[in-house]
């Protein structure tokens, strides 16, 4: 057979093998990006055709992120809610990691047991939530009663923890009174928390890829327990610490089912729990605002495109890869 | 008592106390299904029922279309596995075991398509389903999984990479064409891969609320998740039905999760993706 027809027929196969990708491709990702970027700058309702209206959907975003409405506060809440989260994760993942790499008789059952909630459908997880932090009957203030913090209201409270009203709270502050910090922003990253099984997973395969001999020559230089955590075992760890925080902020910008579950789909109390991806399906299917929703989706994707680059930018300061050393 | 048993006690005590931190909201799941409404209110905290009260799950199979919604369940499930297997594993392989020109930046667009937050797509997406007539069809969640999905191609893709060349070659000897390499040579050596995809997408559709939300409005059409979140709206009251529902539909992907535990692990662990 001559070698030119060989070749063509590699390609053909080649486009063949590939082409329900390549559809998928083109109508689930091309197009739908382009005609997202072309309906920001209209006005869409679904049920009349496109209307060009220029960068006003842009300029609303803009004076809503000033006003903390509408988006802003959803911007707000997104960052609390990721800002916390992500590297709440990321510590508390390493943590439990190291504890469930260390020898221990059943370290299979402590292993599965802290894995066990990362397998519980979103939506059920968010049904046992609702019941577990009540601020009457939880189970959630119940146990934080044993050690004598007061009972919190979490679902049932806009203001978070980490916030500026929190100073006012806290200025008033008479002794005696139950102090209520911790609101529905917090109950989800608890809630999220709880979660980290998935990355635990991670860390400790990476942990078990460690050589030996690292340790070995830590200890002969009398190294103790918590410097071979900082000197070995964390920058060992540094290229999965990256890769957890990419894809934990990719994860916590998405997060959308437990939002909408936790408050019946209304972001409520007082809007604290709409997040940008609830803000968005509201704006798009409950207010039919499509090309409004479109230039949020925009700016969120340029958002944590750039977030993601700064990561990448910092990487080369604190991840370490095995190859170059 | 010396130094080093101490240590030792303290790892044990650490541990013992996570995984009972970790594993108490499932008991508490499971302990507040059996329980009456009046004991529920009287007694939520104890891990042990008074009484076990088995009547909570007929009662909450009876107060929705259970069955209804399980049926659609487990049709998105059988749809969806079976269209990203096929999709994936086909990309998969004229991604690494046909050489061709595009073969590199197509595979870096697979990559790129991950990185896309799926807000950007959802609307048009929306429209385009529904413009094919498929709004308020499960079809609407099984075709697009006939298109592949960057994760599982990734995955396959670095599968089908490890089969060593000689046996495509032994193959090419017997006259196979790459329709025939691909369906007698690799799909055989691929099992483990493929039932990796197939039981990280089972689990996928299993929990998936975005998709219903979105595209289903008729009751008889809604899947578990979907239909345990509009139970959450109307007996929202009714806490010991809402556990006994979320602990039936949680049941699976325990069991799923004890019986492909290495799958399980293996593939978050290699991929870093969720279940």
């Amino acid at each position: 057979m001559p070698k030119n027809s060989n070749h063509h027929s590699e390609a053909r196969a080649g486009w063949l093998f590939s082409m329900p990708w390549i559809l998928g491709f083109l109508a689930l990702f091309v197009w739908p990006f382009t005609a997202s970027v072309w309906w920001s700058f209209c006005q869409y309702d679904l049920i009349n055709s496109p209307e060009w209206v220029g960068w006003e959907n842009y300029s609303r975003l803009t004076r809503e992120a000033r006003e903390q409405q509408g988006f802003g506060q959803a911007l707000t809440n997104t960052l609390y809610y990721s800002l916390l989260s992500v590297p709440l994760s990321v510590v508390m993942g390493i943590l439990l990691a190291v504890l469930l790499s260390a020898r221990l008789r059943g370290q299979a059952i402590y292993r599965t047991l802290i894995f066990l909630p990362s397998v519980i459908p979103v939506v059920a997880a968010s049904v046992l939530w609702l019941w577990l932090l009540d601020p009457q009957s939880g189970l959630v203030n119940y146990l934080l009663s044993w050690i004598g913090i007061p009972p919190q209201n979490w679902l049932n409270q806009a203001r978070s923890a980490f916030s500026l009203e929190t100073i006012g709270v806290l200025q008033n502050y008479t002794t005696g009174e139950p102090l209520k910090l911790l609101g529905s922003k917090d109950a989800l990253i608890l809630m999220t928390l709880w979660g980290v099984g998935n990355f635990v997973v991670i860390y400790l395969a990476a942990i078990s890829d460690i050589p030996k001999s690292l340790y070995e020559a830590a200890e002969i230089d009398g190294a103790s327990p918590g410097r071979k955590l900082l000197h070995v075992t964390l920058p060992m760890l540094s290229p999965v610490i990256f890769f957890n925080l990419v894809m934990g902020l990719i994860r916590s910008v998405q997060t959308f089912t437990s939002v909408y579950v936790l408050s019946e789909g209304t972001g409520a109390p007082g809007g604290s729990l709409r997040l940008i991806s609830l803000e968005l399906f509201l704006s798009a299917f409950s207010d039919l605002e499509m090309g409004y929703a479109s230039a949020m989706a925009l700016l969120l994707f340029i958002g944590l495109t750039l977030a993601t680059t700064i990561l990448f930018r910092t990487s080369r300061y604190w991840v370490h890869y095995r190859m170059a050393a | 008592m010396n130094q080093r048993g101490l240590k030792t006690i303290c790892l044990y005590l650490t541990a013992w106390f996570m995984a009972a931190l970790f594993s108490l909201p499932l008991l508490m799941m499971i302990s507040g299904s059996l329980k009456s409404a009046e004991q529920l209110t009287r007694d939520p905290y104890s891990l042990l029922p008074a009484e076990w009260n088995w009547s909570n799950f007929p009662e909450a199979l009876s107060s929705m279309p259970f069955f209804v919604y399980l049926s659609n369940t487990l049709l998105l499930c059988f749809g969806c596995v079976i269209g990203t297997t096929l999709s994936c594993a086909l990309a998969a392989y004229g991604l690494s075991r046909v050489s061709w020109p595009g073969r590199n930046w197509m595979f870096g667009l697979v990559i790129a398509t991950m990185l896309l937050p799926w807000h950007i797509t959802m609307i048009p997406r929306f429209v385009l389903l529904s413009e094919l007539g498929l709004y308020n069809s499960l079809w609407a969640i099984v075709l697009p999984t006939f298109l592949g999905e960057a994760f599982f191609i990734f995955l396959l893709r670095q599968f089908f990479m490890t089969i060593p060349e000689q046996l495509l070659d032994a193959g090419r000897i017997d006259g196979l064409s790459h329709w025939g390499l691909f369906w007698k040579i690799v799909i055989p050596l691929s099992k483990p891969a493929l039932a990796t995809v197939a039981l990280f997408q089972f689990v996928t559709t299993w929990n998936d609320f975005g998709g219903p939300l979105l595209y289903l409005n008729d009751p008889k059409k809604f899947p578990l998740a979907y239909g345990l979140e509009r139970f959450v709206s109307s007996y929202g009251d009714q806490t010991h039905l809402l556990l006994a529902a979320a602990t039936l539909f949680t049941i699976p992907m325990i069991i799923i999760f004890f019986l492909a535990q290495k799958t399980f692990i293996q593939g978050i662990s290699t991929t870093g993706i969720k279940g």
